[in-house]
Formats: structure tokens, C-alpha cells, sequence
């Protein structure tokens, strides 16, 4: 650790409470398929003397969740605050006065957990979720890695692994790679980690009367989304985790210990408190420009409900991708999304730019000058104006 | 061993970013000329596809031109992708783009390190004796979480795309600096 430096030392506490890079993509760990119940929860945490190391380290993470507090990436919403509060607290119970729960506007799908209570959710992991049963597993999940306190023991495997990775980088390019997978290993929790905040996840989930087959759930979605980049292999391949079991065991890990109770989805919760976000939100996930692995998302959501937000969104990737056959299909979702109520405005700007590539004028016009009058104050009004001037006779 | 010891310098130097001071005419990429009433930083090899010039560091400031891009060419360097994979969308220009579109574009250069990025204004302007489009963004730096401002402008001209960006902390540097941006970018001409 290189406490001297402000990056290095942003660096350290990012792997302090970044466990859960097994959400964003990178296969980690294996659930054993046995009844969930059986594991305990532990009391409530005490904090921890501040002349130990893991004191030391609550106090970094204090400060780095005072920063997060004042900084610009944290989504502030009173309601979406206290929703997440109340579904921890469903979990959780005794535990949720010492956890808290950020939002942080991020288009990728990941959640962390620090030793002192600080969680961090990202937008992109709840565009990505269907229902409430689905974001408590993921909470339950990182419930489990604070209470069996992973980060500390991953805190003083990362001290004695530094170093080493000190001494290696020393050596140029193949010292960095050496340190790179050093850096790899302390990372992420360990298999046995992972295997114990899966079963302390799904425990909480059932406990609190949600579906656990919704849990695997999360991992499948998240494995469709990885395959368009990473291939059929997408969760056995991974460069800094090759060690680890493939992500798909994991899935069927979890099913096995999901059972078929079923139990309480709140899909219906959920889309309440977040539907003031989503189309911020879909804009974002627009704009990071992986449209195979977003059309992915938007088709799985779009099979679930007809909402004039998700046929925006993908009719925009279609346009934007613009391939020779994406035509019909951005055409067929934009114009299905006019006919809806609550049809967002940015719908029929992006309908209107399609006709204008098919050189529909009439099309366009209409298109657009729907859009102006849902959006007299757009950004890109001049823009437009000057597109309609263009096309009217 | 004082010989190694150069040697591990020389390669460690190596690996730093080399910068040149720049004034008066410049030509990007043989095919775009600007004027440069005062001296700029030129940041030289960066190894990325776009001329880069800063005044109070690449980490804060940074005003960008791409001259001559071809449909199919990316506005960034394309990463390593390992065997197997599908290497992830770079953003790329295509033949045709529409001023829109050139904007979706920057909009994804500028997220392409999952930054935030909005875009608040969009309209036709004039770039390098071009009609084309001018856009202003914000920046939210998802490795430092440092908030920018941004201003661009982009031109397509016989199927090559022509285009100029300026960024800087929204706190001081924006406005203290665009007009000199503004300044290089109004006298920028194509050859």
C-alpha cells in the first residue's frame, strides 16, 4: 500500500471494499448445494479498537464514505434511501442500524460492501434486476461478506501480499504482470469467502419471505450480458481469475439451494421507487456504447413488460448501431412506443432521426415536432429546428 | 551496476509521456491547420489516435483534434483483447453520421472508462471552414469523480470526419480556459 499518495491510497481502499467484482462480470467462487438455513448469523459487530488493523481500516473506510457522501456520483433520493434502508433492514435485521446503503451512478452491475457498514450499490445493478427478490439476494449477498467480516481477513492476506508485488515491480513489464496477478488474488474473496456470503445471502433472502429461486437468477441474467463479450466460456474465462470455478456452477449452486418454496417477488415495489431514475439511468447505459450486451438487457426486460422506456432504449441502440438489418427493428420498437402513454419525449427524437434516415419527411416532421412540443427546452433543440427547415418544403 | 541502474531509468523514462511546447501554426495530421496565438503543451506520444495539447496538464485540461478520420477508424486506441474474446465497442466513425450521431459518438468516447457523461446543448455550427456541429457536455471522472466541462465540435468533409474537443474542471479551469480553446479551435482550416 502506498498510503503516501492520494491514488494509491483511493487504490487501496477501492480493494478495501470492492469485493464484489464477482457481480461485475468476473466469475468468483462456488455455493455448495446444501440447505441454506443451516448457516448462523453472527451478533451485531462491535467497533473495532482503532490502534488494530482492522480499527485502522474502519476508520480509511469512515472517511472514504464521508467523500463518497459529498461527491457527485451518489444518487440522493430521499425515497429510493429508505426503501434500500427497509429491504435491509427485512434482511438484516439487527444489523441494518450499522449498515448503509449509497447509490452511485455507475451504468455497470456491482455492489461492494466495506468492513464498517458502508454498501454500495450501482445504478447499473438495479436497471439490471427485475424485482425486489433479486436486489435482496444481491444485498443479502454482501450482508454476508460484512458479517462474517471477509474484508479484514482479505485486508491482512493484501498486507502481506504487497510486498512481494512491491519487490516484483521492481522488474519491469514481466514484474507488473507478476504483481498484476498478486494484485488479482487480493482482490476478490477467496472461493470459501464467496461460498459463505452466497448461503448467509440466500438464508436472509428466504428468512425474510422472498423467492430464493430468484437469486440464480441475477448470476443467469448477468451470464447472458457477459457471453456477448466473453463467448460461451464467458464465466469459466477470466485472466485475473482463472483460478476460480466457473461462474455457471455457481448458478446451478445456487438453484440447488434456492429450493421451490418460492415466496414474495415485490416487482411491483420495486419499479415504484425506481421509475423516476430509469430513464436516466437507460441513457446511461446507451451512452456506454455496448450495444449487443444492452440489447441483451433491454430484450429480457421488454419480454417482461411492454414499457414505452425499454422500447425507447432499444430502438435507440438498433439506430445507433446501425447496422444494415437494425433498421426494421428500431423502426418496428420506436413506432410500437409512439402508441404507448408515458412515451418519454427522447422516443420521438430518436423516431424522428430514423425516418429522417429513411428519408420518410412526413415521418419526420411528425416525429420531431412531437418531440419539441414534449420538449420545448431540449439541449438539441437548434439541432432539430434546423433538421424540420430542412425537410419542409 | 551503475550502468543497470541508467539502463532502469532509461526504461522507466521511456514509459513517460513526452512534452512539447507548441505555438503559432501547427498541422494536425498534415491535414488541418491551426493558429496558436499563445503557447500550448503538446502532449507528444500518448500513443492515441488525436493531437492532445493541454495548458495546466493532461490531467486537468485537454484540448483534443482528430483530422482526417476514415469510416471504420476508432476516435480512441482499441485495447488488448484477450484470445476468444469479442474486444468491446470502441467508438468508431461511419460513413454518413449525421451531426447526431457524431455526438452519440463523443458521448461514448467520453464514458468509454464508465464516466458519466451529459450532453446539455447540441447545434449546428461551422468547424474549420466546415458546416458541422458544436456540443457542450459534463463530465463526472469515474476515477477521480471530478466534475468537467466540456465544449466540441466535429465536421464531415468528403467522408473524413474533422474534429476538436476541450475539456477542464468545471471548478475555475472551464471558464478561465475555453476562450483560449475557442481561440485555436475558431482558426483551425483543413488543407
Amino acid at each position: 500500500m502506498n498510503a503516501g499518495s492520494p491514488s494509491g491510497r483511493r487504490r487501496f481502499l477501492r480493494t478495501a471494499c470492492c469485493h464484489c467484482a464477482a457481480w461485475g462480470g468476473l466469475g468468483l467462487g462456488l455455493a455448495h448445494a446444501q440447505d441454506a438455513a443451516d448457516a448462523t448469523i453472527a451478533p451485531r459487530l462491535e467497533r473495532p479498537a482503532i490502534d488494530t488493523d482492522e480499527g485502522g481500516l474502519w476508520a480509511m473506510m469512515d472517511r472514504e464514505e464521508r467523500r463518497l457522501r459529498r461527491g457527485p456520483l451518489v444518487i440522493r433520493d430521499e425515497a429510493l434511501s429508505t426503501y434500500l434502508r427497509d429491504l435491509v433492514c427485512r434482511l438484516g435485521g439487527e444489523h441494518c442500524t450499522d449498515v448503509r446503503v449509497h447509490v452511485v451512478r455507475t451504468a455497470q452491475f456491482n455492489a461492494s460492501m466495506a468492513p464498517n457498514g458502508m454498501m454500495q450499490v450501482w445504478s447499473g445493478l438495479l436497471l439490471r434486476v427485475d424485482n425486489e427478490a433479486q436486489l435482496a439476494a444481491v444485498l443479502g449477498h454482501e450482508l454476508g461478506h460484512y458479517l462474517e467480516r471477509h474484508s479484514v481477513e482479505r485486508m491482512r492476506d493484501l498486507k502481506a501480499k504487497s510486498s512481494a508485488a512491491m519487490v516484483v515491480s521492481m522488474f519491469g513489464l514481466p514484474g507488473a504482470l507478476v504483481g498484476l496477478g498478486i494484485a488479482a488474488s487480493a482482490m476478490g474473496f477467496s472461493r470459501d469467502q464467496e461460498l459463505r456470503a452466497d448461503r448467509i445471502g440466500m438464508q436472509l433472502l428466504r428468512r425474510a419471505g422472498y423467492d430464493g429461486r430468484e437469486f440464480p437468477k441475477v448470476w443467469e441474467n448477468l451470464l447472458a450480458e457477459l457471453k456477448v463479450t466473453g463467448g460461451e466460456d464467458a464465466g469459466r474465462r477470466s485472466v485475473l481469475f482463472a483460478t476460480h470455478p466457473p461462474a455457471a456452477d455457481r448458478r446451478d449452486a445456487l438453484r440447488a439451494m434456492a429450493g421451490e418454496a418460492g415466496g414474495r417477488l415485490g416487482t411491483e415495489e420495486l419499479e415504484r421507487v425506481l421509475a423516476p431514475h430509469r430513464m436516466d439511468w437507460l441513457q446511461e447505459e446507451i451512452r456506454r456504447g455496448q450495444y449487443e450486451e444492452s440489447l441483451a438487457l433491454l430484450s429480457r426486460k421488454l419480454a417482461r413488460s411492454d414499457d414505452p422506456h425499454y422500447l425507447y432504449a432499444r430502438g435507440e441502440v438498433y439506430r445507433l448501431r446501425n447496422r444494415d438489418d437494425d433498421l426494421p427493428p428500431a423502426l418496428a420498437d420506436l413506432q410500437r412506443g409512439s402508441q404507448l402513454l408515458k412515451a418519454p419525449p427522447e422516443l420521438f427524437r430518436s423516431l424522428g432521426l430514423l425516418h429522417q434516415r429513411r428519408e420518410d419527411a412526413a415521418g419526420a416532421i411528425g416525429a420531431f415536432e412531437r418531440y419539441l412540443a414534449a420538449a420545448p427546452e431540449a439541449g438539441d433543440a437548434g439541432l432539430i429546428k434546423t433538421y424540420l427547415k430542412e425537410l419542409k418544403p | 551496476m551503475k550502468r543497470l541502474i541508467i539502463l532502469l531509468a532509461a526504461v522507466w523514462l521511456a514509459g513517460c509521456a513526452a512534452v512539447v511546447k507548441v505555438e503559432g501554426e501547427q498541422v494536425v495530421r498534415n491535414r488541418l491547420s491551426v493558429q496558436l496565438p499563445s503557447a500550448w503543451n503538446r502532449i507528444a506520444n500518448h500513443h492515441e489516435p488525436f493531437e492532445l495539447w493541454t495548458q495546466d496538464g493532461a490531467a486537468l485540461d485537454q484540448l483534443r483534434f482528430w483530422s482526417g478520420v476514415k469510416p471504420g477508424e476508432a476516435l480512441i486506441r482499441t485495447s488488448f483483447t484477450p484470445a476468444g474474446q469479442t474486444a468491446p465497442r470502441v467508438p468508431t466513425f461511419a460513413a454518413n453520421m449525421p451531426p447526431d450521431q457524431l455526438v452519440s459518438m463523443f458521448e461514448m468516447l467520453f464514458s468509454a472508462d464508465g464516466s458519466q457523461v451529459k450532453t446539455d446543448r447540441i447545434e449546428p455550427a461551422r468547424f474549420a471552414g466546415e458546416n458541422g456541429v458544436r456540443f457542450e457536455f459534463a463530465v463526472i471522472r469515474k476515477t477521480s469523480e471530478l466534475q468537467l466541462r466540456g465544449v466540441g465540435w466535429a465536421a464531415v468533409r468528403n467522408g473524413e470526419l474533422f474534429a476538436a474537443t476541450f475539456t477542464a474542471p468545471q471548478l475555475s479551469f472551464f471558464q478561465r480556459l475555453l476562450p483560449k480553446a475557442e481561440g485555436v479551435v475558431a482558426t483551425a482550416r483543413l488543407r
